[in-house]
């Protein structure tokens, strides 16, 4: 047997290099965080929260694990957290805790993919009735409680008070119809020299993120959850949408159009209301991080959006809910610790704190004065009445919001660039959405025909 | 005993290689496992998938056709596979085009040739979310680069990422930014086209055109098909920069700018129904198998093999 020559890789020789790898692998390879010393259960805490937001919650969290010695919980932003999550709990490895929006509420709900509260949150102190009114109806699904809320936001209208002076109206007296945002809408807009515009009073689509939204303020709605239809060719919808065009009528598509290109992006100075190019715009109490952080001495009053004149009431406004939820995956080992957690968050200095941090509104059916008083958004008042409101909504609770919500976004577009009349398309929207709350209902009718026969 | 004689050198022949199949599957083993475990048999659950209801958080529920056959009747369906097909045969002759066109330029004797050829190749390099966060501006309708250079042949410029009409046509443009890689490609066989054949050609009387046409595109044919198949794959599968643009852009046009890959993104992981999404990602695999086919079976007539 010749001996292998230069160069020549022996089988021993190759096997021992692998080897070597694998002992050098598991040695210093990557490896998890060290569990916290002390025997303490450690619990994972997925958020979606990045940089000063992600900051306040690691705050939060800290905190917590200061407050006792018997858990650790670990926070972990994660970016695409819905999707994530969604394939960590199909896995069989969820995290504890997970951060979400309340629009994920129905899927995981229906999707057993959460573990049901009801028993386990009034035992730390966490109950619906700790809410404010248009919070509540959020946080359960089908009659049984998922998900607690940590932050919230409401949308209004933002209108810039200095534009308002320059243009000859009240900056006090802000638009509470529909008919006064016209009026104010006309009397902010402004064309240049070649008849382009300079400044828009209002634009359905800025920020462009609730195309969705205008038919609240008509009276309408977008679905009825006890028969499942889809109400979006309602004459209140169509009515609204009627209007949506009569403004994109007044300007102009391509002037719009051309205008709405000259926008930079929301979080930064280009912002075409803090740049003065959008007057008045729907936006949550968030707003204020972003001209505090880059036009601090712009003058701005929030309202709620306007109605319809026989709608307003300024005891009952009109306004969007939107929030973050805490919920606790379906296989996570530890319910009981994962709720002691979230019952921290929920406690009023935290939910302040971090609503503060955030800048947005407390969830908790009440607010302190100091928590009001020292918000940095100077309309928090306004956003608070509107999550006690009555007359808030939620986006639909169905599981098929998602893509309920882009095929409005599509007519939605339809209807704002005048492709076709709001009722046309909101009829060929109506049979769209309806299909799929169809299949949804068909859906969940089969799974329960399963679970019957294994049963 | 006198029968067992002759077998048992066969026996130990068939021993040893047998050892030596094992030694070579134990050296590919690595790959044979990750093969196993992330691509085969994904694959395969995947096909399965496509046959049922399946959101990932539930256990999938056999629905049978039921998947393949909603695509027949699914409007939104329709216009991706349009969007993309308008995309791909705009692009990919575009593409084919322009890169063999470059690497025909820069195969002569050209100044600064190996900055030229960098300058053209290094694009194809950069990540595809900035690319398509730098053509968003050059595109912009007020700001961008394209309608300044347009205004001063006065020429007004249309709104690009927020005109129904002008987005495919942008997008088809910024696709060109990668013809890159496809030149590289084109210039190496260029270069091994032999001389012989040009000289032989310039003896025949054959001006520059008739000797690139009888010349040079038969003997870089294979090099071409090879291009246009795997452009083609990258086409159909398009995804990143119509993405990035759409999230980017707010206000821009929202489905004409909504291609095959994106509705099977959405559907999976923002829609939750990956049943119906991998029996997507399967149409998608036989119309590609389809087109490679139809191009290789087009090439018999078109393609020149030199013997040897």
């Amino acid at each position: 047997m010749s001996s292998p020559g230069l160069g020549t890789v022996t089988r021993r020789a190759a096997i021992g290099a692998l080897a070597a790898a694998g002992v050098g692998f598991a040695v210093f390879g990557p490896r998890g965080a060290k569990e916290r010393p002390g025997g303490r259960l450690v619990l994972d805490y997925w958020e979606k929260w990045t940089g000063h937001e992600g900051r306040a919650m690691q705050r939060v969290v800290d905190d917590f694990n200061r407050s006792q010695d018997r858990i650790f919980v670990r926070y972990l932003a994660t970016s695409g957290i819905d999707q994530k999550a969604m394939v960590a709990i199909a896995g069989g490895d969820p995290p504890d805790i997970v951060g979400l929006w309340n629009f994920n509420v129905p899927g995981y709900a229906e999707s057993n993919a959460l573990i049901p509260l009801d028993d386990l949150a009034p035992r730390f102190g966490v109950r619906r009735e700790n809410y404010a009114g248009g919070i509540r109806p959020l946080m359960s699904h089908r009659g049984r409680l998922w998900a607690v809320v940590n932050t919230a936001g409401t949308v209004a209208l933002y209108y810039n008070r200095s534009l308002f002076r320059e243009a000859g109206l009240d900056p006090d007296r802000a638009p509470r119809t529909i008919e006064e945002l016209d009026t104010c809408d006309k009397a902010l807009t402004r064309a240049g020299r070649g008849g382009q515009l300079e400044r828009a009073g209002f634009l359905h689509t800025e920020p462009g993120w609730w195309s969705w939204i205008w038919g609240y303020s008509f009276g309408g709605r977008l679905y009825d959850q006890d028969s499942e239809r889809s109400l979006v060719d309602s004459p209140q919808n169509v009515g609204a949408y009627e209007w949506v065009q009569s403004c994109t009528k007044r300007l102009g598509v391509e002037p719009l159009k051309r205008f709405m290109s000259t926008f930079g992006n929301y979080d930064s100075p280009l912002n075409p209301f803090l740049a003065g190019k959008v007057a008045m715009a729907v936006q949550g109490p968030w707003l204020a991080n972003v001209v505090n952080a880059f036009k601090p001495d712009l003058d701005y009053g929030v309202t709620p959006f306007p109605v319809a004149a026989d709608l307003y009431d300024p005891a009952a406004p009109v306004g969007l809910i939107d929030t973050d939820v805490l919920m606790i995956p379906r296989g996570a080992p530890h319910p009981e610790a994962s709720m002691e957690f979230i019952a921290h968050t929920q406690r009023q200095d935290v939910v302040e704190f971090l609503a503060t941090a955030h800048c947005k509104i407390s969830p908790l059916a009440t607010a302190s004065e100091e928590f009001l008083s020292h918000h940095p958004n100077r309309g928090i008042r306004v956003h608070t009445a509107i999550a006690s409101s009555p007359r808030s909504f939620l986006c639909p609770t169905t599981r098929t919001w998602l893509q309920f919500k882009e095929e409005f976004d599509a007519a939605a577009e339809n209807i704002w660039t005048l492709h076709s009349p709001a009722a046309t398309e909101l009829s060929r929207l109506q049979a769209r959405t309806q299909a799929l709350l169809d299949g949804a209902a068909d859906h969940r009718r089969r799974r329960a025909a399963l679970a019957e026969g294994r049963a | 005993m006198s029968g067992a004689q002759p077998s048992l050198p066969a026996r130990s022949d068939r021993r040893a290689a047998l050892r030596r199949d094992l030694t070579g599957l134990l050296w590919v083993s690595p790959w044979l496992t990750g093969f196993l475990a992330f691509m085969l048999v994904p694959i395969a659950m995947s096909l399965y998938y496509s046959c049922t209801d399946y959101n990932l958080l539930e256990a999938p529920l056999w629905v049978g056709a039921a998947n393949y056959k909603r695509m027949l009747g699914d409007e939104v369906f329709g216009l991706v596979l349009k969007n993309t097909a308008i995309y791909a045969l705009f692009s990919i002759p575009l593409c084919t085009v322009l890169a063999l066109a470059i690497a025909a330029l820069l195969n002569g004797r050209v100044r600064f040739r190996a900055a030229f050829r960098a300058a053209v190749f290094v694009p194809s390099l950069v990540p595809l979310a900035a690319t398509a966060m730098v053509w968003m501006w050059l595109f912009n309708g007020e700001y961008g680069l394209i309608n300044l250079a347009l205004s001063l042949v006065g020429v007004r410029g249309p709104n690009w990422l927020m005109d129904a009409q002008w987005v495919m046509p942008a997008l088809v443009l910024m696709s060109l930014w990668g013809v890159g890689q496809a030149m590289v490609t084109y210039l190496a066989a260029l270069q091994d086209v032999p001389r012989s054949l040009y000289e032989a050609a310039a003896l025949d009387g054959m001006g520059p055109l008739g000797r690139f046409w009888h010349v040079t595109l038969p003997m870089i044919s294979p090099v071409i098909l090879f291009n246009v198949i795997t452009m083609t794959i990258a086409t159909v599968q398009v995804f990143a920069v119509p993405y990035v643009l759409s999230k980017a852009a707010p206000g821009g046009p929202d489905r004409e700018m909504y291609f095959y890959t994106m509705y099977m993104y959405d559907n999976a992981f923002v829609f939750g129904q990956l049943g119906y999404a991998s029996a997507m990602a399967w149409v998608q695999l036989l119309l590609i198998l389809a087109l490679t086919g139809l191009m290789f079976l087009v090439s018999r007539r078109v393609v020149y093999y030199r013997a040897g």
